[in-house]
């Protein structure tokens, strides 16, 4: 029984994934003239759409399972699952009773000011990364690494006309780190299609079991 | 989509089918089994793995921000590297950890635990707090925050990121180096692809995402998938380069660069 659900969601998945790539592509409206370009992708996608949306109750359900179970065992750090609980409880009800006004006072003055604590933090642990790269990894590939990105940030102090490392920043942004990102981004969408292929074909492991 | 990018795009994914194809069937045919490059970051997995069965403490996957929308291959590619780890990391007391940051992933990551724990007739044990979701985006501090405190809470032994993150997985990934956590972290984003480079113990970089279930698993399709893309990047940069050199001698820089030159 379970194989058969398995050949059933990889006949869905082709299916479904052809039919997308057809329609997006233009040759199914060829193929059916009085078919609209694109409508049959865009209602796939909202029905996706949907049913992400629908997503996030089964969010918070793990967060109440995930932290619920840790405070009934008393688990270590039980305690910040249950400051988590409470929090996410108490914006729900707010949210219940209308007072937007006070999830607002919530987001402002607890969220804004933590998360820009930890933006802060994460200076200090980049820092401390690019010396841990040079002390653990002492490779060539790191080094240029460093090098890299000390040029890059004395380049950017404001130093004005002065500043000699300012045009080989610039230089450094547009052609090496430029052409690099493009190498990484192009490898990435590559792997994508491959990737996508192997969904099409049904070789992916994932929904076949 | 215009009438020029839609034939672009049906030849990129023309190309890309017949070479998935022929390379996962020559794949097949061979006698002897294609030897992959050797990636450090792929040959530690395994000795992580006993590591933490050893003692006796969970690994921690994570997808980051990757989710079942914009990113769907990479989280499918990298479900399936987690899943093949997972077989191995539940022959051990500890559940490993997953987690994720957006909610559509939230069920792939219990398939994945569920489905090695059912492998190996155990699906009784596996715990549903093990899957843990923290809101919210591909961006997300707070989600940062929550990794580092439960890797401590639960004595993670290493960290596999795999997925999106931008440049806070530096907070996740120093928490982890303070433990002596290893790391393993590679991310769609530029800024946490940096990042990852920098702080993880081993790097993976960009398209290597994808590979791991070749070296994990070994598979005639999962193998074939990594020649197939070796092939596209081959022809890919020759393109490019075939491209760069008609413009260079159609366009008259070249004549221009060598009068100037004299």
């Amino acid at each position: 029984m379970r194989r058969l659900f398995g050949l059933l969601a990889t006949v869905i998945t082709i299916g479904v994934g052809l039919v997308m790539v057809l329609d997006l592509t233009g040759v199914l409206s060829l193929a059916v003239p009085t078919l609209t370009s694109g409508l049959i992708a865009a209602t796939f996608l909202r029905l996706a759409l949907m049913t992400l949306a629908l997503m996030i109750s089964a969010g918070l359900f793990n967060l109440v399972i995930a932290h619920g179970g840790r405070i009934r065992r008393l688990e270590r750090g039980w305690v910040y699952s249950l400051v988590l609980l409470l929090s996410a409880g108490s914006v729900i009800a707010f949210w219940l009773l209308g007072r937007e006004d006070a999830n607002q006072f919530l987001l402002d003055n607890v969220q804004v000011a933590v998360e820009s604590s930890l933006a802060a933090l994460t200076l200090f642990a980049l820092v401390y990364g690019a010396y841990r790269l040079l002390h653990r990894r002492p490779t060539w590939w790191g080094a240029l690494f460093i090098v890299s990105l000390v040029i890059v940030l004395l380049g950017a102090l404001p130093l004005g006309e002065v500043s000699v490392l300012a045009p080989l920043r610039d230089w450094f942004l547009s052609v090496p780190v430029s052409a690099g990102a493009r190498g990484l981004l192009l490898g990435i969408a590559l792997a994508t299609v491959v990737t996508g292929m192997r969904i099409l074909l049904g070789q992916e492991r994932s929904y076949r079991e | 989509m215009d009438a020029t990018t839609g034939i672009v795009t049906i030849v990129i994914l023309l190309l890309a089918f017949v070479v998935s194809v022929l390379s996962t069937v020559a794949v097949r045919a061979r006698r002897l089994p294609i030897i992959l490059r050797q990636h450090p970051a792929y040959g530690s997995l395994s000795q992580w793995t006993s590591e933490a069965l050893e003692a006796d403490r969970p690994m921690h996957f994570s997808f980051g921000g990757a989710s079942l929308g914009a990113t769907t291959p990479l989280t499918l590619a990298n479900a399936e590297t987690f899943t093949l780890l997972a077989d191995r990391a539940t022959y051990g007391i500890q559940t490993p950890l997953m987690t994720m940051s957006d909610s559509a992933t939230l069920p792939l990551g219990y398939d994945v635990l569920r489905r090695a724990y059912r492998r190996r007739g155990r699906v009784d044990e596996f715990q549903l707090g093990a899957v843990q979701w923290y809101p919210d985006g591909a961006r997300s501090l707070a989600f940062a925050a929550a990794l580092t405190g439960i890797a401590a809470d639960r004595r993670v032994s290493s960290h596999l990121l795999l997925g999106s993150y931008g440049s806070e997985v530096a907070l996740i990934l120093d928490a982890a180096a303070r433990r002596g956590q290893k790391t393993i972290a590679a991310s769609d984003q530029l800024e946490g692809q940096a990042v990852a480079f920098g702080m993880s113990d081993a790097p993976l970089i960009g398209e290597e995402m994808f590979a791991g279930p070749a070296y994990l698993g070994g598979g005639a399709s999962q193998v074939g998938s990594v020649v197939a893309l070796d092939i596209l990047r081959i022809s890919l940069i020759l393109v490019l380069g075939a491209l760069t050199l008609y413009q260079l001698f159609t366009s008259g820089s070249l004549n221009a660069l060598l009068e100037g030159a004299r």
